[in-house]
């Protein structure tokens, strides 16, 4: 069991809310000599505006044309697996040598010794990679730690931004690590055509003041889903259709019966704000920068939050708080309703059709709280990257790129199996329309650490689960014309240092209001000590940045 | 180690000492020459002649009670070890914990000690364990009797020089670049050195040494003894108990760190065990972000039964430990050494 | 009645204070020569474990200079800007450090009553129990729990205690309405006090029941033979071999007083709220740590530091108003 942390949960909801403001502290900070540091004034003291020069250019490949292509950045998707691999990358870039990486893992620990996956992938590369492991759910400390240490500092490091230590992007990134740009920007990047393939929204969170540092690991734009339970609603008949807010209550009130242990819903928080399109940060309105916590569609959001919870369709165990067996909870057809990510769809198909081949999740269709035309607001292209080493010695960089060059290498490619499934009869073996089965020994061998140093753009082609690529591709498709995209976008910003506690208070009352402890008006209360205690020198500061795009 | 040997069978020179100085202070003088084997009597029930036979309702109170307890404890352990034989379709179905078991299964146990690096971890924890016990044994145990005489000189400086661990602690950067800066990364010391001196720990042995009467120790004195001699020769065979829960606090302290191991460590060969059963709790685990891992697909997830799999097998190798720490627990080692 | 009188340790409680003082007067005036000559190796004994701590816990101690500083981990210790006792005062004009405080003084208080004596309570049973392998097999059960970490703990009371746990359902199957000992802010200082004592009482008691096996039998069989009942046995030659590390333990938990379980308490924030479980750690790690604000959270840091010595001076002081030699004397 993790011990370390609170559940995950709260840390996606501190990533979510990455803001505040420091309240008392701010005055106590504002000494002279901060200024340097990015931190005490609000005026901003980052380069903000991404020029273009910076960015790779996008040089796409395609090795299989999509059965469903995306739209407006959603995830192309297979419904059969090609039966030619292509080798994207015919010699072995690397020139032997040993590149030590640091990556997190959420799995078991692989054997480093004789390990064939490792010698699989470090042959197509044609250098060792040695991985530094960490789980996942304290890398956060360790990257603390050892970013403290330059000198500890690996070759390679990858870096998720909800990770980030603070400061990371005004001290940090460009005193540890190399500047990418002079040999990424433009058509640079045609030198490593994977890279080039990456699209731009990914690379432009790569940038720091300016200069690019990360290889992103892309991501899809629409990151979360509100699931039910279509299985289990059609054994009583219903096929549920909700296009506002109070069709979702008056659903969940017609689904719950505590009596048989099954409750409408898990707590539905995330899903909801989505709903009712509460921004990521900020919102402009008539050319005024309004932050997440004074909207309207916060505050409306919250309430109807209350209203799921009083209405007592939220399962115990979710108004408890146990977010981290609110999957199981919903797997097990204890609770029917689900906020989750859009990874987690394919991972209850594969946790669940074994045991249960009725086993069915689906997604609702975006809907606006209010009614009307619902808002989804455009997630950055990556939120995970890798950075490499500052180095006097080009080569190294050279080879790390190359390096990530091969593992960027697209779906439909000899490089993507191998990384992906292991090596044919060792850590697979083909079964029924090509669909690798995987072996025992690559429970043990292949865990996903490659693709966390540099990865290819998002495909879908789970064929293995009948008609979930179909599903899946297409609920994004369409989701995806509703996509906006915030101010700001995709823009790394570094906000000083003291603004960052005052978001606490918010999370809190994310838990406290629906639960009744709290009300809106102790909202309208917080949002008044936020504005005074530093929330308007954080709107200056984002102003300021706005300003300079 | 000498805690072993210390109770057993006390030194007849100590027992010698002991009845000589009197027992224990406020003990009445005349019952310290009843013959010794008269406390070895006792009746067929297991109870000492002398002892009255307990009431009927005190013992029916008793009896409850400590039915309770063990039941209150007993029955979620008992949960989770069902849940770690149960299959990953049982835990669905009974929606977390498996209370009554359905289909068992030994799944869980073969996917986590498979491919030996749990073996291997095995290794590493046992290893660091013993000789991290061994090494705050010996430091503790002398700090300890170093500062269980009041008034000796220095007595009160040196004993704040511990306390004042107990109360102020070092933040994580500061303690990383210190083991990063002795070159103790990758090094299975910085997984012991750094916690090898627990300040309470010291305190109990101190407690203990401190409750050894007096008399026996100035006998010893008289008789020429140094200090390093009646530590050995007396205090220590006297403290067989002490010595064995101080050892085991610190074993199990060892035994159950990951958090140094999470910093100090880059070589996953070396993970200690308890690291890499974490590793299998997070098996299939979707990322903080939402964010998708890819098409990898090793197929091993970590439902329930892995889970409570973890706990037992972390769990296990402290419940075997145990009976020899109680083995030192035996009452009335020798007549009067410690001052009731 | 003749036992009262030859009952040991009858009349006075504390009979045996004075020999853990220091000598007679005279040892005092001892010169430093003679004194070091005395207690030379009493001082060695001490240095291998000083050594250790001065390089592992005073060394790394030095980092807490940060609380001085506005702190940046790049920088480091020597380039960070100074800002003199700003970071203290961001702590102590926080507003919810107030009530952080009181909730870790309230559950303290609480769990000082309800929790620090069961661990005693049940050695003092357990010793009395006659079968050793009863014994070994009760104390091998209760002491379990403390090595499950406290997600678990929460997920067993949950499934057990829960809106919808064991009881709830079965009291819904049965035609009763359900409760909810989880989310219930009222009765929050029980709950965890209960999930403490489920964890840890059960580890506690092996530190009392070595001091138990310090008893002499003898003790007891003469005290029975002049009369002395089951209870006066346990008051007069019982419950003394046990005072000393009682009091250590009490002495030591009120120093640390500010201090409560944290990761327990971090993992129920959300289902109770933070009005009745923000503590002064879970303060600390929510403003300096999570957001990495380094400075602030040493500064707390020190600051909880220098209650806890000195209430455990104070403790310690009030040991010896009471004729206990407590943790140390003057």
């Amino acid at each position: 069991m993790s011990t370390h942390r609170p559940a995950p949960a709260r840390i996606v909801l501190n990533r979510r809310t990455l803001f505040g403001a420091a309240g008392v502290g701010l005055s106590a900070l504002a000494v002279p000599g901060l200024s340097a540091c990015g931190g005490g004034t609000a005026a901003p003291t980052e380069q903000v505006a991404v020029s273009t020069e910076v960015l790779p250019r996008h040089i796409p490949i395609t090795i299989a044309e999509p059965d469903i292509p995306g739209v407006n950045g959603s995830v192309p998707g297979y419904t059969s697996l090609p039966t030619e691999l292509v080798r994207s990358v015919t010699t072995p870039p690397g020139d032997g040598r040993t590149i030590r990486a640091m990556t997190p893992l959420w799995g078991t620990i692989p054997p480093a010794d004789g390990n064939q996956y490792y010698e699989a992938v470090n042959e197509m590369i044609g250098n060792t990679i040695e991985f530094q492991i960490t789980d996942g759910n304290v890398y956060a400390d360790k990257l603390a730690t050892v970013l403290a240490s330059p000198r500890d500092v690996p070759d390679w490091v990858q870096i998720p931004q909800w990770n980030f230590p603070s400061r990371f992007g005004s001290e940090i990134v460009g005193n540890v690590f190399a500047d990418l740009t002079p040999y990424l920007a433009g058509d640079a990047v045609s030198k490593y055509p994977n890279l080039a393939n990456i699209p731009t929204d990914a690379w432009r969170s790569c940038v720091f003041n300016g200069k690019l540092y990360g290889i992103p690991y892309p991501d899809t734009p629409i990151r979360d889903a509100l699931y039910y339970r279509d299985d289990l609603l059609a054994e009583r008949g219903i096929d549920p259709q909700v296009g506002s807010a109070e069709e979702l209550l008056a659903l969940a009130k017609e689904i719950n019966d505590p009596g048989a242990n099954r409750w409408a819903a898990e707590d539905l928080w995330s899903a909801i704000a989505i709903a009712f399109g509460v921004p990521p940060k900020w919102k402009v309105v008539d050319g005024r920068l309004v932050h997440r916590v004074e909207t309207e569609e916060y505050r409306a959001a919250l309430d109807f939050n209350r209203q799921m919870f009083e209405a007592g369709v939220v399962h115990p165990d979710a108004v408890a708080a146990q977010e981290s067996e609110a999957k199981a909870r919903f797997q097990s057809g204890r609770s029917l309703l689900l906020a989750d990510g859009v990874g987690g769809w394919h991972e209850a198909l594969r946790d669940n059709l074994a045991n249960n081949p009725d086993y069915s999740q689906k997604a609702f269709a975006p809907f606006a709280g209010q009614g009307g035309q619902p808002i989804l607001w455009r997630g950055p292209g990556a939120s995970m990257f890798s950075f490499v080493k500052q180095t006097d010695d080009t080569s190294m960089i050279e080879q790390i790129l190359a390096s990530a060059d091969v593992l960027a290498a697209p779906f439909g490619t000899e490089e993507f199996s191998v990384i992906n499934n292991g090596v044919e009869g060792v850590h697979y073996t083909p079964g029924p329309n090509g669909v690798p089965q995987p072996t025992e020994l690559a429970a043990v061998e292949l865990q996903p650490t490659y693709i966390f140093l540099a990865d290819p753009p998002v495909v879908e082609a789970k064929v293995q689960y009948p008609g979930f690529v179909e599903e899946y591709c297409s609920w994004m498709a369409d989701a995806a014309q509703y996509l906006q995209e915030p101010p700001l976008y995709g823009v790394q910003i570094t906000e000083p240092p003291q603004y960052a506690s005052l978001a606490q208070p918010f999370e809190d009352l994310e838990a406290d209001i629906p639960r009744g402890r709290k009300s809106l008006d102790d909202l309208d209360a917080a949002v008044e000590n936020w504005r005074s205690s530093g929330g308007e020198e954080l709107r200056a500061f984002y102003q300021g940045l706005l300003d300079q795009q | 180690m000498s805690a072993q040997i210390g109770d057993q069978t006390a030194p007849a020179a100590v027992t010698e000492t002991a009845r000589r100085t009197g027992v224990g202070p406020g003990a009445p003088q005349r019952h310290d020459d009843l013959p010794p084997t008269r406390r070895r009597r006792r009746r067929a029930n297991g109870r000492p002649v002398w002892e009255e036979d307990p009431h009927p309702v005190g013992l029916g109170l008793k009896g409850v009670v400590l039915a309770l307890v063990v039941l209150v404890v007993a029955f979620p352990l008992y949960t989770v070890v069902v849940t770690s034989f149960s299959t990953q379709a049982e835990t669905l179905r009974a929606g977390g914990l498996v209370v009554i078991p359905g289909e068992l299964t030994l799944e869980a146990y073969r996917q986590i000690l498979s491919g030996g690096v749990v073996t291997r971890a095995a290794v590493v924890s046992v290893g660091i364990t013993v000789v991290g016990t061994a090494l705050s044994m010996l430091v503790s145990v002398l700090a300890a009797y170093g500062l269980s005489r009041p008034g000796s000189l220095l007595h009160t400086p040196l004993l704040f020089v511990f306390l004042i661990t107990m109360f102020f602690s070092a933040g994580l950067i500061p303690s990383y670049l210190l083991v990063s800066g002795l070159g103790l990364i990758d090094s299975y010391w910085a997984l012991i050195l750094p916690t090898a001196v627990s300040a309470f720990n010291i305190l109990i042995l101190r407690n203990f040494f401190m409750g050894i009467d007096n008399a026996i120790l100035d006998a010893a004195r008289i008789d020429g003894a140094g200090e390093w001699r009646i530590l050995l020769r007396i205090v220590m065979p006297l403290s067989g108990a002490v010595l064995a829960v101080v050892a085991l606090f610190y074993g199990v302290g060892y035994f159950n760190a990951f958090f140094n191991a999470v910093l100090y460590i880059n070589d996953n060969a070396k993970w200690p065990l308890q690291l890499v059963l974490r590793s299998y709790v997070l098996q299939g685990a979707s990322l903080p972000g939402g964010a998708d891992p890819g098409q990898a697909a090793s197929g091993a997830v970590a439902g329930m039964p892995i889970k409570m799999a973890v706990v037992v097998l972390a769990t296990v190798p402290i419940l075997l430990v145990y009976p020899f720490v109680q083995r030192h627990f035996t009452k009335g080692v020798i007549f009067g050494a410690i001052k009731g | 009645m003749s036992a009262p009188t030859t009952t040991p340790g009858q009349g006075n409680p504390t009979p045996e204070a004075p020999a853990a003082t220091p000598g007679p007067p005279a040892a005092r005036r001892r010169t430093l020569a003679t004194r070091w000559r005395r207690d030379r190796a009493l001082v060695l004994m001490t240095l291998p474990a000083i050594a250790l701590l001065a390089v592992f816990a005073y060394l790394p101690m030095l980092g807490n200079i940060a609380a001085f500083q506005y702190y940046s981990p790049y920088s480091g210790f020597f380039n960070s800007p100074f800002v003199g006792l700003d970071n203290f005062a961001r702590v102590f004009t926080n507003p919810a450090f107030l009530n952080a405080v009181l909730n870790t003084l309230m559950i303290t208080a609480f769990q000082l009553v309800f929790f620090f004596p069961v661990p005693i309570a049940l050695a003092l049973l357990l010793n009395s129990v006659i079968s050793p392998r009863v014994r070994v097999f009760i104390q091998s059960v209760v002491y379990l729990p403390h090595f499950f970490s406290w997600v678990l703990v929460v997920t067993i009371f949950q499934q057990i205690l829960g809106g919808a746990g064991l009881i709830s359902q079965t009291l819904r199957e049965n035609g009763y309405s359900g409760f909810d000992l989880m989310t219930n802010p009222d009765t929050f200082l029980l709950l965890i006090t209960l999930q403490a004592v489920w964890k840890d009482a059960g580890w506690g008691i092996i530190i009392f029941l070595a001091a138990l096996s310090t008893v002499d039998p003898a003790l007891h069989e003469a005290a029975a033979s002049d009369g002395a009942g089951r209870w006066r046995r346990m008051w007069h030659i019982t419950l003394p071999a046990l005072r000393p590390v009682v009091i250590l333990l009490l002495i030591l938990r009120l120093g640390d007083s500010l201090t409560v379980g944290f990761e327990q308490l971090i993992l129920q924030r959300d289902a109770v709220g933070a009005e009745v479980s923000e503590v002064v750690d879970t303060f600390v790690y929510y403003q300096g740590v999570v957001y990495g604000d380094w400075s602030f959270a040493a500064a707390a840091g020190l600051a909880k530091g220098l209650v806890s010595l000195v209430l455990v001076l104070g403790a310690n002081k009030l040991a010896h108003v009471f004729g206990e030699a407590g943790v140390y004397q003057r």
